[in-house]
């Protein structure tokens, strides 16, 4: 950093008391960092280190020598192939979906699971949305350090084992559904569980007594998954059939997308990389479905930033994660990009972004970026109700601005929710599926016909 | 193993603070509980002290927390400098992994900082009952439900710089919540309605991993109100099994 650039009483810590400032110029400061933008934050930087072995290989050899059975993504599941960091293949299923849902999301931001069940149905596509779930846990573990690396195995084996056999309370055979996790969080705490428990056969053993306490074993073995899918690898391999329900122009939008620090810094070699998207450099997802829909996706240079949510900050660190939000990703994408949108693909990122503007206008530091997960723009350009369905009434940011960028008439659509709520008061609610479907075990469970 | 091998030998102590200095089989004791956890040696795999990873720390702009320094204090084996670190600089990690992405060497700073944050709460540590003083509500719906969040959760009071409405649409939140087209979210008390067995498989879990353990040590309170909450869910499950097994 250059001495000449310095903001007047800013002040940089972390950097333990030995640092001392090198007082560049300008000139030669911006010499010795060229090489850093030319390589940091690149696929190359992931690619030029040592590369891992991939753990699916140690789960097919633990396959065959009997000690655990793997949940494969089959052919019923009509998977598409996508290439992940090194070039590996990576199988999407994209239909019999058991939805893995996310706590942030149903708690907060309702419109996020419902706008990509309300997408699934408009292209026909089966799944099985469940009450006999956990959340993963994760979010709560990075916060504050409680659980452990069994909890955290136990609780994906016993979610992925239920995803497993949901379909039997509907009388079809097990491995019907394919889980789909929904959190980002989730996603990447799973990858890097699964990786331990392939490696460790201490882990395994461990879990294994408790798996079979709660009778989540398969022929007494452990249930592993041919592959975590997050959904916005879902999302991504489906854009083509999603582009094709479009009914909203939105070529004039310029999105800026956060890509999610879970989703791909996290086990970073099972991440999507498309080389039709940003030239294979950066992880594919989310940018690939706005580009499908014909939006401007717009660089900014924080992309690469976390978002500030830092698990325990959001609750008890609110002053860092604001500061954050605002100072390094929304005033960047609102300043640099002109963003008509933050587009996003996890919980905590949507939540952050989107609720840390309101102090910003309050304290004098106003920034007016609208914040939608990727799935909430795809299904409100496709025709979705943005009350009913995408559920903008939960966003704090102006997703008003962007409706009248798109030329939707929020206020007509928020009078006819508004309607639709004193139909609900009544006991009369729309649904997305059969609401008989939701309770699979336990009080409540009725089996009925198979549905599709 | 009584104690970690380690390569710094001699105990130095700091000459000049009036602070007593932590007991040596203390200090071993700590770094042997983070040195034995399976993942430790998957992340940590050497530093040349480049700072890379600090360079990128979203924490590292607004505490002083620094991952390298984190890196080189468990590299060094310098027992009292962890000890010091898991007073206050391991809670500003922000859990991004973005330095662990960036690091040449493959180490995982944020994934060293979980081990280091277990470790605190198994040795009951202040630092640990200061920083989850308030994650208690949180933490007593996640162990008897498995939801972190719910929507009764987030209301004015506990989030007034979100703005002045949680929704902008005005109405009762549970007719709010009816007006999600997902009958599974039709709840208010939990992100998701969740299934009494489900509940009752996850405390086993808890139960079975030390997890309530850790929050006994943490929080003896909140576990006795966690332990009364599911011995009844307990119950109530095994009762309508009953109630099965008779019809």
């Amino acid at each position: 950093m250059t001495t000449d650039s310095k903001i007047p009483g800013e002040r940089f810590t972390g950097h333990g008391p030995e640092w001392r400032e090198v007082k560049l110029s300008r000139r030669d400061a911006n010499t010795a960092t060229a090489w850093v933008e030319q390589v940091i934050d690149k696929r190359s930087m992931l690619t030029q280190k040592d590369r891992v072995d991939d753990v699916r290989d140690l789960m097919w050899q633990l396959e065959k020598e009997g000690e655990i059975v793997v949940h494969r993504v089959s052919d019923e599941h009509q998977p598409v192939m996508v290439k992940t960091l090194y070039g590996w293949d990576k199988k999407i299923p994209t239909t019999r979906l058991w939805h893995h849902k996310s706590c942030g999301q149903c708690g907060n931001i309702p419109g996020y699971p419902a706008s990509l069940l309300w997408l699934m149905n408009k292209m026909g596509i089966e799944y099985l949305d469940e009450t006999d779930q956990t959340s993963c846990t994760a979010w709560n573990y990075h916060g504050s350090g409680i659980g452990n690396i069994e909890s955290l195995a136990a609780v994906f084996l016993r979610n992925f084992h239920q995803a497993y056999v949901a379909a039997k309370a509907q009388g079809l055979p097990a491995s019907y559904y394919y889980p789909l996790v929904h959190c980002g969080t989730s996603f990447g705490n799973y990858k890097e569980v699964r990786g331990y428990l392939l490696r460790s056969a201490k882990l395994r053993e461990s879990v294994t007594r408790i798996l079979g306490k709660l009778g989540r074993l398969v022929d007494g073995k452990l249930l592993i998954p041919e592959e975590v899918v997050h959904y916005s690898e879902w999302l991504h391999v489906m854009r083509g059939q999603v582009a094709n329900h479009q009914e909203i122009d939105c070529s004039h939008i310029r999105a800026t997308i956060h890509p999610a620090c879970h989703v791909y810094k996290m086990v970073p070699e099972d991440v999507v990389y498309d080389d039709d998207v940003l030239d294979g450099n950066r992880v594919a997802v989310s940018t690939g479905i706005m580009q499908s829909l014909g939006t401007q996706v717009i660089d900014y240079s924080t992309w690469y930033d976390c978002c500030g949510f830092g698990f325990r900050h959001i609750i008890s660190e609110r002053e860092f994660t604001r500061s954050f939000a605002i100072d390094r990703k929304l005033r960047v994408a609102q300043d640099e990009a002109h963003a008509d949108v933050m587009i996003g693909h996890d919980t905590g990122c949507i939540t952050t972004l989107d609720k840390n503007q309101w102090i910003g206008q309050a304290t004098g530091k106003p920034v007016d970026v609208p914040v939608l997960a990727d799935c909430q723009f795809a299904a409100m350009v496709c025709g979705a109700h943005p009350y009913k369905i995408v559920q903008s009434h939960w966003h704090a940011s102006s997703t008003e601005t962007l409706m009248e960028k798109l030329g939707i008439d929020w206020r007509a659509k928020k009078a006819e929710f508004e309607a639709y709520l004193k139909e609900v008061a009544a006991g009369r609610f729309e649904s997305l599926y059969d609401p008989r479907r939701m309770v699979t075990s336990g009080p409540g469970y009725k089996r009925i016909e198979a549905a599709k | 193993m009584e104690h970690a091998g380690t390569r710094v030998q001699e105990f130095i102590g700091d000459p000049v603070s009036d602070t007593p200095p932590v007991d040596r089989k203390q200090l071993e004791a700590i770094f042997s509980d983070i040195q034995s956890d399976m993942r430790f040696d998957h992340e940590l795999n050497g530093c040349l002290n480049c700072g890379i990873c600090t360079a990128t720390c979203p924490s590292a702009h607004y505490y002083d927390y620094s991952p390298r320094e984190i890196v080189q204090l468990l590299w060094t084996e310098n027992l009292e400098g962890i000890y010091d670190a898991m007073q206050e600089k391991i809670w500003a990690c922000a859990q991004c992994y973005t330095c662990a992405a960036r690091c040449p060497f493959g180490n995982s700073p944020g994934g060293l900082v979980m081990v280091m944050r277990e470790v605190a709460i198994k040795h009951g540590m202040e630092s640990a009952k200061n920083v989850l003083r308030p994650f208690s509500r949180v933490m007593l719906k996640l162990i008897s439900t498995g939801n972190q969040l719910a929507p009764d959760m987030i209301n004015k009071e506990g989030f007034p710089d979100w703005g002045p409405n949680i929704s902008k649409v005005d109405a009762p939140l549970a007719i709010l919540r009816k007006a999600i087209p997902m009958p599974t979210l039709h709840t208010t008390k939990t992100a998701w309605e969740v299934n009494l067995k489900t509940s009752v498989e996850l405390y086993t879990i808890w139960e079975e991993t030390g997890v309530l353990g850790s929050l006994k040590t943490i929080d003896k309170n909140l576990h006795d109100v966690i332990a009364d909450i599911m011995e009844e869910k307990r119950d109530e499950l095994e009762e309508w099994l009953e109630e099965q097994a008779e019809e």
